[in-house]
């Protein structure tokens, strides 16, 4: 069978969309380029978090996509502050709410630029006097919206229009900044990171850090098409084998201390991650010693992390069953 | 409200939906029901994929009444079926196929011990009326499908019971009371069943072609080839097929110390075996291969690698790639043969053709040889459609070429591999043919898509889970009467049936609804048109294909707009 014979009336379509059972934050309609995962994450976040939250929402490609004036994609209380004070925003959004007496809890969201750099104060300032706020990080590794800059969260040899490769080096050289040891270093009850990949896991953390009154951070690693140069189509995939190679721990901290791992049964090279990707391109030129040497490096990177956050993991599982959302008929192990 | 704020943007929630992002799309994702391997491999034309389906949602019933709308026998074929449909299970190259006979059989054997009706009504009085030649799983196949679109039917036998070789096949693999229990539901359904009439005796083929509005013959191959070497024969010669009628019939054998039987198919193995139990020193002589899953299979023996396997354990010596040089006689009786090494090359134009090695002979003192080698249609009451040959040539619809209603199937058709399921398979594709015909309808068309190869399916989203094993008897608890395989248990179905990738249906999984970053894939409560539990929202897909990657299934397939 195929969409000719699909007898389903625009009339019935929208009542079906407004009979989902699931509570829809983001709404269709919204401008994000095709398999965007931050679009994904944050409809997801919505779903787990939502319909009793109000979002502070820092500029970038979220932004952008979901409010192109006069439409909003948001069925939610929603409102744009500026790239570098979401934190303080958000802040003086709880205080109010406090004051008022309203148990609404407040959402700030933001992409790596406006978390790891250019909102970064505000975030450190909101976290260190305890405001009850879930605070959500975007994670796309780079300045995406305004053409791909580098920020402090995009990989160590990642290809940007500000980390060209090139004859002087092989894309970015610094590191990713490890944000979350330094978010957890504000003594905040939980800190955590999840992945597009891993639904369930993503939306059991924003459950949690709902649960919890006093500042959270949950950052998620959203494939973002157009900068990393992969296929929309592979977004999940990308973001599944960041997950499966070390390169992106997927853990749980609280008070600092790691309480939960999504533990890796048999980690995949890092070379399955990063030959889906144009921005790592040049690692594969033919003939460049640099080349050899930056894809040894990231493999070092991935070894580290999975013995340093002790991710790897036991049994006859490929991927922890827990966590890895493992298809049962009817649907029912989304969690 | 809106006229409160003076700086600002504003919008109302939800409002981008007058945007309709389903216009940046080049393709779209569509749902492609596309067969599994299971039910393309399968003889009688099951759709596996389907029943496990139910199954896993706990209806045993609606499993059953499914299967049996295709197979009206999963008692017995779920016990004596090869499964092709195992061999090319998705799951297979994952961890281990999905054991498909075990779900057949357990889904027939609760339909036995729950007594459930077959889900068909009789004909009208005034419906057309079939003759059906033949009670075996060909025929009764046939008159069942038949009942099922609403004709009326009367199958005729030589025998005084229906069942046909069922009853031939041992009791330590298909128990006599399985096949009548199950033949005897079937016969309920509203088949009439004249026994002890022979075509050719009691009833001929001219009369049956003007009282009848169609005919399906099934009558099986009842006459054993011929079997001499160079002519000669010792004079008390036994044939396999004959030994095994009388040993079903009467439970005994003539008295003999060692046997070599000649013929590698399932005839000559369990002969051999019931030989071997009854205290007979066995030889098999066979001039093809012993089945090996790394070698192909173009030149192994016929019978059921499981089965052969078996006999083997129970200490029969299978002498494969051997033929028989010479029969040793002392006058007329029997005290041995030579045997030697052959092979099949090619000939100068390429064709296969086997080569006796001089210098490999060797004796093998036996007091018996007992060939099975195979039968033919006996030909006597249907010289006119067989024109001299030893099976029907018929059609894709199982019609006779040339013969205007009249139809043949099972084992009697040339070209047939001689099993329980391919007959089955023919019968039900020629009741198909006669309803239509009679009705005056169109012919429906035989689906032979491609089915969903492996790489289409997503392994992300399954975990390892062993595959359940029947219980079988150990070496020296098999005697003839009991069963040697045991069934599963409802639990154990039910784990099975949780192992099926689904392949090419919609596993209602939710992998689609809830990764779409559009939400463009609406959940519904009802089965769809499509027969899947989602809708894509055209308006606001944009054609990433990400669904498509992500559904476990390869459900979903993406066409250019
Ligand atoms: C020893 C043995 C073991 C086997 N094991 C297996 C197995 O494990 N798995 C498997 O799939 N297959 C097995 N087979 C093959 C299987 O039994 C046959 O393929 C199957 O029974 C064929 O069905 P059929 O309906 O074509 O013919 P049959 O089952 O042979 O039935 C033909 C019927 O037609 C009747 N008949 C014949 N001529 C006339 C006539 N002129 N008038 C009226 N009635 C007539 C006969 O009495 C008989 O009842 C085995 C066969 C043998 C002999
Ligand atoms: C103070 C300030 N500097 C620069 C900009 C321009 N600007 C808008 S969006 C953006 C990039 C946002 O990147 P990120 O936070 O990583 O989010 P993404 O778009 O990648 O989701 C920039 C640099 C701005 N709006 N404000
Ligand atoms: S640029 Fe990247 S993050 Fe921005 S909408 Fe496109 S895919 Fe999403
Ligand atoms: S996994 Fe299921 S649907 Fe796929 S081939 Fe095996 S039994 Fe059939
Ligand atoms: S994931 Fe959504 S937007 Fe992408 S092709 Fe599927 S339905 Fe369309």
């Amino acid at each position: 069978m195929n969409e000719d014979t699909q007898t389903v009336t625009p009339e019935t379509l929208m009542q079906l969309r407004k009979n989902q059972p699931r509570f829809e934050g983001l709404e269709s309609g919204h401008r994000a380029c095709l398999g965007c995962g931050e679009a994904l994450a944050a409809r997801l976040v919505t779903e787990a978090a939502g319909p009793d939250v109000m979002i502070a929402n820092a500029t970038g490609c979220l932004e952008i996509f979901t409010t192109p004036w006069p439409e909003s994609a948001w069925r939610l209380p929603w409102m744009h502050s500026l790239f570098e004070n979401t934190g303080a925003i958000a802040a003086g959004m709880e205080a109010a709410l406090k004051a008022q007496g309203k148990p609404t809890k407040v959402l700030a969201f933001a992409g790596d630029g406006g978390t790891f750099d250019i909102g970064f104060q505000s975030l450190s300032g909101m976290l260190e006097r305890g405001h009850n706020v879930l605070f959500v990080c975007f994670d796309n590794e780079a300045y995406m919206n305004t053409g791909i800059q580098s920020s402090s969260s995009t990989p160590h040899a990642a290809m940007t229009t500000t980390s060209p490769p090139g004859s002087a080096r092989m894309g970015k050289q610094n590191l990713k900044k490890d944000i979350l040891s330094i978010v957890a270093a504000h003594h905040i009850p939980y800190a955590a990171t999840a992945s597009v990949a891993y639904p369930s896991d993503l939306r059991k953390k924003i459950r949690r850090a709902m649960e919890i009154e006093g500042p959270t951070f949950i950052q998620i690693h959203s494939p973002c098409p157009l900068g990393w140069g992969h296929d929309g189509a592979d977004s999940i995939k990308v973001a599944r084998l960041a997950v499966q190679t070390g390169l992106f721990p997927v853990i749980e901290l609280e008070s600092r201390e790691m309480i939960g791992s999504m533990p890796i049964r048999n980690p995949k090279p890092v070379t399955d991650y990063l030959v889906l990707q144009q921005r790592f391109r040049h690692l594969f030129q033919q003939g460049d010693v640099r080349a050899i040497e930056e894809l040894a490096h990231i493999q070092a990177l991935a070894d580290h992390n999975i013995k340093h956050f002790k991710l790897r993991g036991e049994g006859m599982d490929a991927q922890d069953s827990d966590g890895a959302d493992t298809v049962c008929r009817g649907g029912m192990r989304w969690a | 409200m809106e006229s409160k704020l003076t700086r600002g943007g504003f919008a109302y929630p939800g409002t981008t939906l007058v945007y309709k992002t389903g216009s940046w799309r080049i393709q779209r994702p569509v749902h492609t029901h596309r067969n599994a391997p299971c039910h393309s491999a399968c003889p009688a034309g099951e759709d596996p994929q389907a029943y496990l389906a139910l199954l896993d949602e706990d209806k045993p019933r609606e499993a059953w009444e499914l299967l049996v709308s295709i197979n009206p026998l999963p008692a017995i074929t779920g016990r004596v079926c090869p499964h092709p449909c195992e061999s090319v299970c998705n799951r297979g190259q994952y961890d281990e196929p999905l054991a498909i006979h075990s779900i057949e059989r357990y889904l027939g054997d609760q339909a036995l011990a729950k007594n459930w009706a077959y889900p068909v009504s009789p004909a009208a009085e005034n419906a057309p009326h079939v003759a059906v030649v033949g009670a075996g799983p060909a025929g009764l196949a046939s008159a069942y499908h038949l009942i099922r679109h609403g004709l009326q039917v009367t199958v005729f036998d030589e025998l005084s019971e229906a069942g046909g070789t069922l009853f031939t096949i041992p009791d330590y693999r298909l128990p006599r009371e399985i096949v009548r229990k199950e033949i005897e539901r079937l016969l309920d359904t509203g088949i009439s069943f004249k026994s002890r009439h022979k075509l050719g005796r009691e009833i001929h083929l001219p009369e049956l072609q003007q009282e009848y509005a169609a005919v399906f013959l099934a009558p099986g191959v009842m006459k054993s080839n011929e079997w001499s070497v160079d002519g000669v024969t010792p004079y008390d010669l036994h044939e396999g097929l004959h030994l095994l009628k009388q040993w079903s019939d009467v439970a005994s054998l003539p008295a003999m110390k060692s046997a070599a039987v000649i013929g590698g198919g399932n005839t000559a193995i369990d002969i051999a075996r019931i030989l071997n139990r009854n205290g007979v020193d066995t030889h098999i002589v066979i001039h093809s291969s012993l089945p090996d899953p790394d070698k192909p299979a173009a030149d192994d023996m016929r019978a059921i690698p499981r089965e052969i396997e078996q006999a083997l354990e129970e200490g029969v010596q299978i002498h494969d790639h051997h033929g028989v040089k010479r029969l040793i006689l002392r006058g007329e009786k029997l005290t041995g043969i030579e045997i030697l090494r052959m092979r099949k090359l090619p000939d100068e134009e390429g064709r296969l053709h086997r080569v006796a090695f001089e210098g490999t002979e060797s004796i093998l003192h036996v007091d018996q040889v007992i060939p099975a080698i195979g039968q033919v249609v006996d030909a006597a009451g249907m010289e006119t459609l067989l024109d001299g040959k030893s099976y029907f040539s018929v059609d894709d619809w199982g019609q006779i070429e040339g013969k205007e209603n009249i139809y043949a199937g099972g084992d009697a058709v040339e070209g047939n591999g001689g099993t329980v399921t391919e007959a089955i398979g023919n019968g039900r594709i020629a009741a198909e043919a006669i309803a239509a015909k009679l009705r005056q309808q169109q012919l429906p068309t035989i689906n032979k898509s491609e089915p969903v190869h492996f790489n289409s399916l997503n392994m992300e989203y399954f975990e390892p889970s062993s595959r359940v094993e029947q219980v079988i008897l150990s070496v020296e608890e098999r005697t003839c009467e009991t069963e040697i395989e045991g069934g599963i248990s409802g639990l154990q179905a039910a784990h099975e049936a949780n192992r099926c990738f689904a392949c090419g249906n919609c596993l209602r999984c939710d992998n689609c609804w809830t990764l779409c970053p559009d939400s463009a894939v609406l959940k519904t409560n009802e089965v769809t048109f499509d027969g899947s539990f989602y809708v894509f929202d055209y308006d606001y897909c944009k054609g990433c294909g990400l669904c498509a990657s992500e559904c476990p299934t390869g459900y979903i397939s993406m066409v250019n707009e």
